[in-house]
């Protein structure tokens, strides 16, 4: 074995090779930073060329490209705020929060440094997997997935923030919007009020750009001045590969889930970084700093979420069971060669998977080290004011989101989405439950079904089902003991002064509605699809209820957070509106038209740019955004007009 | 700059002078768009990844491939889409998961295109097997009328899990099925886990995956689903010919042929559309005959491609890439179902298994 990972080691003295995988982690790193944009389309944009090369060049530069998009990915989330991936929303909580701190240099170099070593974690954790991988992946079945899928929605239960019943909200809202689309074992399609769009259900990508991105962008606007309210960017990052030395048991434990959420054919790289997120939360005894820039909410997802697609190889490669769409890219590529995925894939091939294993490690390197050369540059970003770098960031959200089906159900639901996230954030609700809800609704529920199709009620006696039942129970049970030991200690809080709050009204009425009509709809779904939704809307449509009440009293709060002033209001729906306008003229005009017209209205408009560089600025941002988008072979809005002619 | 604008000009006249026919090849120049209507990844969108190379190779004019997705509505989306909106003009091919195939076949109310008014351009298709755990004590297909305790894991709607179930109902098995699984991948990890003691796998992940365990003693195969030849005779499996078809399997139980059958037309429709002539590819109605020649043609040199016969063994799964025009009116004739057979498939699947389709 060892002799086979030197030989491997070898193919790498070959420069020709070493710089295929340097053109690989080059593609990763590029698409990763984009919003939006994942490892599909960095494998997408390779495969039309490694056909004229051997196996062992194109698996390196196939893996050195998978490997670092989960590095590059937390560039924008924390500097922008808007998610590089679905998986980097995590990194927009606790990373944007503490680049508007300005500490952007600390967040990146705490991110880029775990991200390292959870990738050379999920690497190493490869090697010493692939001989037992196969009792490893097969020891836990059915009940023991649900069971974790439930562990992952029970983590929500320790984001939820000062107010319990807004974040439950949140949580059961995620649900619910995981909810539409197919029903996974009954004939029904959920709310897709006969929208073939949304058939398929609500694409993750959307709905991490809507509920992080455009909310942030737009409220960024909203408050005008630059990203960065403190200034100082040079003195974080030292600061930041301390906190990891501070926190490297917590870099570990995030790698492993991410491992485990790979190898696991139910969760997947998105859910295994939230799993990495709410386990850091859950069992952290100071929770306060969470959600405003807690460097810990950093170091565990990304050390994760570089170790998910190590974890994923396993499945993928030994039984043909890829974990994600770049993973089945990459067996699609390999079966070119030969090269079959299975159970002899590890006698017949093992030089391959060796060379795999070594250009995941050399990738996550070479990713790592050129992020950590770039971010100084990018991190100044935080420093430009900010209203000048809002029309490019939205156009590029918007053309990360269309990609998804290339229709303008993208543009749409990013919208409401994104109005759905600002509302959410001016009125102290927290984000990260609905996340959490909307990625593992899916899968708890399918493993639900299949769990007691199979088992009845038997599996509630399985062993694995007890012990994960039992981590799922104890932090509730230990914040119930030491909730009443605190009450007895504590004295009354003070009552907060009574607020208007019309914004947090709005959205509590609309949430209402949403439930009640959900429940409505419910009603005439075939008896196997009612279940989970009816879960969701029940409790949901209830609480909704408590929340208006609450706020028509004055006494929903923001936490100790200001709630935002009526110009702060303002200026945030006129951002929506002018958004509207955009993506209007996108539907109506086509990509370039509707792009160049948006950037210069709001160049010469809100940023007050003269005719002269506002012109040359869009021109330039147009030209780039069109280059890298023909380089990756983006799929442009026609437009209503393109298409008559 | 003036260079440039030159550049861009002489690109224009470039693309537009090109004579119809005679100096310069049809796709001198252009680019094909595959529309695959499902998402990254899927078999139907690597199948057509893996052909690209090849097309861009033997077309004549040597055009740039490049594969879009446009998934949604369980593949109905990205193939209205092409319905809609492709030209014909030769650019904009449409590849046909079996979903789409399906969808068309029991007349989902959502479907837009119509197949049997596209022209084919190649197509190609796989057989697949039935196989049990080998702790169902099940040595034969035939055992399978009279065991109990069977049970099969399938994805919801089932997809090309469809053409199981009707085989299952042509010979009189009840196996139980669970629904839910993502795909058949996670149900065949059930199936390895010991929760599903009954399987059904393409041609290609039989040989790969589940052959070692057989040879493990832990699997005992059963039977395929059979071939259509190019007489449309249901034939044994080329990829696996020790095993006995479904149809021979009913002989054997009922000493009868089943043709004539109304089971057996639902069956052996889904076999066409599903498996036999599962993944196609497709050009609008009208397109003129010149794009359509050069892609026919470049089939043909596709299949005398060593490279392509040596990889073809595993993309296409053991089976040809035949060229459109020798099955169009095959496969056509095959889409177009009766009402009674169409009737019979949906209400199997709502009233037995609780499945749209």
């Amino acid at each position: 074995m060892l002799e086979a990972a030197l030989t491997a080691l070898g193919i790498f003295t070959d420069p020709g090779r070493l710089a295929l995988l340097f053109a690989g982690v080059a593609a990763g790193l590029i698409v990763g930073v984009l919003p939006g944009m994942g490892g599909i389309v960095a494998v997408s944009l390779i495969l039309p060329y490694i056909y004229k090369l051997d196996a062992m060049a194109a698996a390196a530069v196939l893996t050195g490209a998978l490997a670092v998009v989960h590095t590059s990915d937390t560039i924008t989330s924390v500097l922008i705020g808007a998610p590089g991936s679905a998986a980097a929303a995590t990194s927009v909580i606790e990373g944007h929060a503490l680049a508007k701190q300005g500490q952007a240099a600390r967040a990146l170099a705490a991110a880029f440094l775990s991200s390292l070593v959870g990738g050379l974690i999920g690497a190493l954790g490869l090697t010493l997997a692939i001989p037992i991988a196969r009792p490893l992946v097969l020891a836990l079945g059915s009940p023991e997935l649900f069971m974790l899928t439930a562990l992952g929605v029970s983590y929500a239960g320790s984001l939820l923030g000062k107010e319990a019943r807004k974040g439950l909200l949140a949580g059961l809202l995620g649900i619910l919007l995981g909810m539409v689309g197919p029903s996974p074992a009954a004939a029904q399609v959920r709310f897709d009020f006969g929208r073939l769009y949304l058939m398929d259900g609500i694409p993750l990508v959307v709905v991490a750009l809507g509920i992080f991105g455009i909310a942030e962008v737009i409220a960024l606007l909203a408050r005008g001045g630059a990203i960065a309210s403190a200034t100082g960017v040079g003195v974080g990052w030292l600061q930041g590969i301390r906190d990891v030395l501070q926190h490297r048991w917590l870099v570990l434990r995030g790698a492993l889930i991410g491992v485990w959420a790979g190898i696991l054919p139910a969760l997947g790289a998105t859910a295994g970084t939230w799993m990495a997120y709410g386990h850091v939360v859950a069992a952290s005894r100071d929770r306060s700093r969470f959600g405003k820039g807690d460097i810990r909410g950093i170091i565990a997802p990304e050390a994760a979420n570089n170790a998910v697609a190590a974890g994923d190889l396993i499945p993928t490669l030994l039984f043909w069971v890829p974990g994600s769409a770049s993973a089945a890219l990459l067996v699609g590529a390999l079966l070119r060669y030969g090269i079959l995925p299975g159970p002899r894939i590890v006698t017949e091939h093992l030089p391959l998977i060796y060379v795999i294993i070594w250009s995941y490690a050399i990738a996550n390197v070479l990713g790592a080290g050129t992020c950590f050369a770039v971010s100084p540059a990018l991190a100044r970003i935080t420093y430009v004011p900010f209203v000048r770098l809002a029309a490019p960031v939205l156009i590029a959200i918007a053309l990360g989101a269309y990609q998804t089906t290339q229709d303008m159900g993208d543009l749409v639901a990013l919208f409401l989405l994104g109005l759905l996230g600002w509302m959410m954030s001016k009125s102290g609700w927290p984000r990260a439950p609905l996340l959490i809800g909307f990625v593992l609704a899916g899968p708890m529920e399918r493993y639900f079904v299949i769990t007691t199709n199979l088992y009845g009620f038997a599996w509630l006696a399985r062993p694995g089902v007890v012990i994960i039942g039992a981590i799922l129970v104890a932090p509730f049970v230990w914040g119930l003991w030491s909730s009443i030991r605190r009450r007895r200690a504590a004295e009354p809080a003070a009552q907060a002064p009574p607020r208007r709050m019309p914004l947090d009204l709005a959205l509590s009425l609309a949430v209402l509605a949403i439930f009640a009509g959900a429940l409505g709809m419910i009603r005439g779904f075939v008896p196997g699809a009612r279940l989970m939704p009816l879960v969701a809307a029940t409790p949901g449509l209830v609480l909704a209820a408590v929340q208006v009440v609450r706020v028509l009293q004055g006494r929903s709060t923001m936490g100790d957070e200001e709630p935002p002033s009526q110009a702060d209001r303002r200026a945030g729906l006129f951002g929506f509106a002018v958004l509207a306008g955009f993506f209007t003229l996108l539907w109506l005009a086509g990509f370039h038209p509707a792009a160049a017209a948006f950037m210069l209205v709001f160049l010469l408009g809100p940023a007050r740019m003269r005719p002269g560089p506002a012109l040359l600025f869009t021109a330039a941002t147009i030209a780039t955004i069109t280059g890298l988008g023909a380089l990756l072979g983006v799929h442009w809005p026609p437009g209503l007009v393109g298409r008559w002619l | 700059m003036r260079t440039l604008v030159m550049a861009a000009v002489l690109t224009v006249v470039g693309l537009w002078g090109t004579p119809a026919s005679g100096q310069a090849p049809y796709y001198a120049g252009k680019t094909i768009e595959i529309i695959v209507p499902t998402a990254v990844g899927g078999p139907s969108d690597i199948l057509n990844r893996s052909l690209a190379p090849f097309l861009e190779k033997h077309i004549a004019g040597n055009p740039t491939v490049r594969i879009r997705n446009i998934p949604g509505g369980g593949t109905v989306l990205g193939s209205n889409w092409f319905a809609v909106n492709a030209k014909p003009d030769g650019l904009t091919l449409l590849a046909s998961p079996v979903g789409s195939k399906i969808a068309y076949m029991v007349e989902n109310p959502a479907v837009r295109y119509d197949f049997r008014k596209f022209k084919l351009v190649a197509i190609s298709g796989s057989g697949a097997v039935f196989y049990v755990s080998s702790r169902t004590g099940i040595r034969q297909a035939a055992d399978l009328v009279r065991a109990q305790g069977l049970v099969m894991g399938s994805p919801s709607p089932p997809g090309n899990v469809l053409t199981a179930l009707l085989a299952f109902e042509l010979l009189g098995a009840n196996p139980r099925v669970v629904f839910g699984f993502e795909g058949v991948g996670p149900a065949r990890l059930a199936f390895e886990r010991g929760e599903l003691n009954l399987d059904f796998q393409a041609t290609i992940v039989y040989v790969t995956q589940v052959l070692p365990l057989v040879r493990e003693g832990k699997a005992t195969p059963l039977m395929t689903l059979g071939y259509i030849d190019e007489r449309g005779q249901i034939v044994r499996d080329p990829a696996v010919p020790d095993l006995p078809t479904v149809y021979e399997v009913y002989q054997q139980l009922h000493g009868r042929k089943p043709d004539g059958l109304l089971r057996w037309k639902a069956f052996r429709a889904t076999v066409a559309a599903a498996w036999v002539y599962g993944r196609g590819l497709w050009l609008p109605e009208g397109t003129p005959p010149e794009p359509l020649r050069a892609l026919h043609q470049a089939i043909d040199r596709m299949n005398q491609d060593r490279d392509f016969q040596e990889q073809a063994r595993r993309l296409l799964e053991g089976y040809a890439l035949i060229r459109g025009d020798l099955v169009e009116s095959q496969v056509h004739r095959g889409l177009g179902v009766t009402l009674d057979v169409r009737k019979f498939i949906r209400d199997l699947m709502f009233q037995k298994y609780g499945q749209a389709i």
